[in-house]
C-alpha cells in the first residue's frame, strides 16, 4: 500500500476530474435567453427571475424548510437502511450459491417491480405517513446495492478464503475479515447508484401522496399554478442531486484510499 | 441472477417463489393475515382472467407499451445523437459537458409537475416524464463506449480518407455498440417506471392508471392483478431486450449479461 494522500490532495483532485467549466455557457446562455424572451407572466415558461421570487416566497412562509427537512430525512434513512439491508442480503446470496438460487426468481420478481406500482399497495398496508414513505425508498433503492455487493461476495478471491479455511475462521470472522473487505468498494458503487435512487423516489412518493416534502411543494405549487414556484424548486432539486453526486464521489475516493487499486477481485 | 439458472430452469428458485404463493393464500384463507383489503393470489389470478376477458387489460397494456415504445425510441434518438457528438469531438465537450452534467442529476420524476404545468392531464405530459430522464443512460453509455474506442480505428479511418461521418457510422457506432445496448437496457426499464408514474399522476389511461382506479373503487384484486401485470411487463421487456440483442448483435450478448 503507497503512503496514503492527505484528504485536501484527494478533494482537490476529484474536483479537478469534473468538466471545464466552460461547458456551463450553452446552459447560461439559455437561461439569459428565457430570461429576456419570456413574457413576465408567461404560466408556462416563466422567466428565471420568477423562478427566484416563487423560491423565495416559499422560503419566507417556512413551507420550504419544512418540506426540505421532511425529504432529507426520508432521503438520509432510507439510504442507510437501504445500505444494511442490501449488504446483508448481497453477503448472503453472495456467500450461499444456494440461496442465490433459491431466492433468484422471488428477487428478480421483485426487483423488476417498478416502484410507483408499489405505492398504492404500500399505502394499503401502512398508510399515508413517514413509515410508507421510508418502506417504499428502502425497498426499492436496495436493489443496486444488494447486486453489487452479491456479485462481489461471489467473487472474493479463492486464495483469500483458502486463508480463511487454513486460519479455521468461523463463518462470522470470515464475513467481518475476507468477506466485507473485499465487498467494501463494490458497496461503495451500489451506494453510489442508490443515492440518486433516493431521492427520486422520495420526491416520487412526496408526489403520489402529497405527503410532506419537497415533492408535494411542486405538485402543490403545479396545482396552484404558481409556475414560477415549479421552475424553481426543480432547479434546487437538481443542484441539490448535483452536489450530493460530487461530494459522494469525494467521499468514495477518500474511503477508498485504503483499498489496494481494484485487482484483488479479479 | 435468473442467469445463474442459464441454460436450464431454476426449479429451486421458482419452487420457493411458488412456495411464498402457497403460504400467502393459506394465511390469508385461515384468517392468519386480516388485512381488509388483501386477496389470496389465487383471487389475483382471477381478477386478471376476468380483466383481460373484459379487454380493459389488454387496453391498458396496449397503452403503457405504446408510450414505453414512443418515449423509449425518442430518448434513444436524442440520447443517441448528444452521446456521439459529445464523445467524438473534443470541443463539444469542453463546450457542453458541464451543462450535461449540472442536468443529469435532476431527478426525472420532478418533470412531472412542469409536464402538468404545460400539457395537463395527457399523453404529452406522460411523455415528458418518460422521454426526459430515458435520455441520460443511453447518452452517458454512448459518450463513454465512443471515448473509450481505440484511437487506432479513428487512425483508420482517416487512412482510408473517411469523411468525420463515415468513421462514426462505420467505425465509432460499431465499436461503441456493446456499451450504448447497455444503456439502452437501463434505459427502457427507466421507460416502464415513468411511464406508470406519469399514467399515475399525469395521464389517466395504461396499467399506472389501473392501479390507482382500482384502489380508489376499492377492488383489491383488480389493483393486485394490475400490479403483477406491470411487474411480469418489467421482466418481459428486460428478457425481450437481451434475446433481440442475442439474435441481432451475438457477439455484444457477453457484455449485455
Amino acid at each position: 500500500m503507497s503512503a496514503r494522500t492527505a484528504w485536501p490532495v484527494l478533494i482537490a483532485r476529484s474536483l479537478a476530474q469534473l468538466p471545464s467549466p466552460l461547458g456551463l455557457l450553452p446552459l447560461i446562455a439559455a437561461l439569459i435567453a428565457w430570461q429576456l424572451l419570456a413574457p413576465p407572466n408567461s404560466p408556462y415558461f416563466p422567466p428565471p427571475s420568477s423562478w427566484w421570487t416563487g423560491i423565495a416566497q416559499s422560503a419566507a412562509s417556512g413551507a420550504l424548510w419544512r418540506a426540505g427537512a421532511a425529504s432529507l430525512q426520508t432521503i438520509v434513512f432510507g439510504l442507510l437502511l437501504a445500505t444494511a439491508a442490501g449488504v446483508t442480503l448481497g453477503i448472503l446470496i453472495g456467500v450461499s450459491p444456494r440461496l442465490a438460487r433459491a431466492m433468484g426468481p422471488l428477487l428478480e420478481f421483485c426487483r423488476a417491480m417498478p416502484p410507483p406500482a408499489i405505492v398504492p399497495l404500500a399505502i394499503l398496508f401502512l398508510g399515508y405517513d413517514e413509515r410508507m414513505k421510508l418502506t417504499i425508498v428502502v425497498i426499492s433503492a436496495m436493489w443496486p446495492i444488494l447486486l453489487n455487493t452479491a456479485s462481489a461476495a461471489q467473487r472474493v478471491h479463492p486464495i483469500l478464503l483458502d486463508v480463511a479455511t487454513a486460519f479455521r475462521l468461523t463463518l462470522l470472522q470470515r464475513i467481518r475479515l475476507i468477506v466485507f473487505p473485499s465487498v467494501m468498494p463494490s458497496v461503495l458503487l451500489g451506494v453510489r447508484i442508490a443515492l440518486p435512487l433516493c431521492i427520486v423516489l422520495t420526491l416520487l412518493v412526496e408526489i403520489l401522496t402529497s405527503i410532506e416534502g419537497v415533492g408535494a411543494l411542486m405538485i402543490a405549487a403545479q396545482r396552484n399554478y404558481q409556475s414560477g414556484q415549479v421552475y424553481g424548486l426543480l432547479v434546487l432539486v437538481g443542484l441539490f442531486g448535483f452536489l450530493i453526486n460530487t461530494g459522494f464521489s469525494i467521499v468514495q475516493t477518500i474511503i477508498l484510499r485504503r483499498w489496494p487499486p481494484r485487482n484483488i477481485q479479479a | 441472477m435468473a442467469e445463474t439458472a442459464r441454460g436450464r430452469l431454476n426449479w429451486t428458485g421458482l419452487g420457493v417463489f411458488a412456495l411464498v404463493l402457497l403460504v400467502w393464500e393459506a394465511a390469508v384463507r385461515s384468517g392468519l393475515i386480516a388485512f381488509e383489503f388483501f386477496p389470496p393470489p389465487s383471487r389475483i389470478l382471477l381478477g386478471i382472467v376476468a380483466l383481460t376477458r373484459d379487454g380493459v387489460m389488454l387496453q391498458d397494456l396496449l397503452h403503457t407499451l405504446g408510450s414505453i415504445a414512443a418515449g423509449w425510441s425518442i430518448a434513444m434518438l436524442i440520447g443517441v445523437a448528444i452521446g456521439v457528438l459529445l464523445g467524438f469531438s473534443p470541443t463539444a465537450r469542453r463546450f457542453g459537458l458541464a451543462s450535461v452534467e449540472v442536468l443529469r442529476p435532476m431527478p426525472g420524476i420532478a418533470f412531472a409537475p412542469v409536464g402538468l404545468l404545460l400539457f395537463g392531464f395527457s399523453l404529452q405530459t406522460e411523455l415528458v416524464v418518460t422521454v426526459l430522464p430515458t435520455i441520460w443512460p443511453v447518452m452517458v453509455n454512448t459518450m463513454g463506449g465512443i471515448a473509450n474506442v481505440h484511437p487506432r480505428l479513428g487512425d483508420v479511418g482517416r487512412t482510408l480518407r473517411l469523411s468525420n461521418t463515415e468513421i462514426v457510422r462505420h467505425l465509432l457506432l460499431p465499436a461503441a455498440l456493446p456499451s450504448i445496448i447497455v444503456g439502452a437496457r437501463i434505459s427502457l426499464g427507466l421507460a416502464l417506471v415513468m411511464a406508470i408514474v406519469a399514467e399515475i399522476v399525469g395521464n389517466p389511461a395504461g396499467l399506472g392508471y389501473g392501479i390507482v382506479r382500482e384502489q380508489q373503487a376499492m377492488n383489491p384484486e383488480y389493483m393486485f392483478a394490475y400490479i403483477a401485470v406491470v411487474g411480469i411487463l418489467g421482466i418481459a421487456l428486460n428478457a425481450g431486450v437481451v434475446a433481440l440483442t442475442t439474435a441481432l448483435w451475438p457477439a455484444t450478448s457477453r457484455v449485455t449479461l
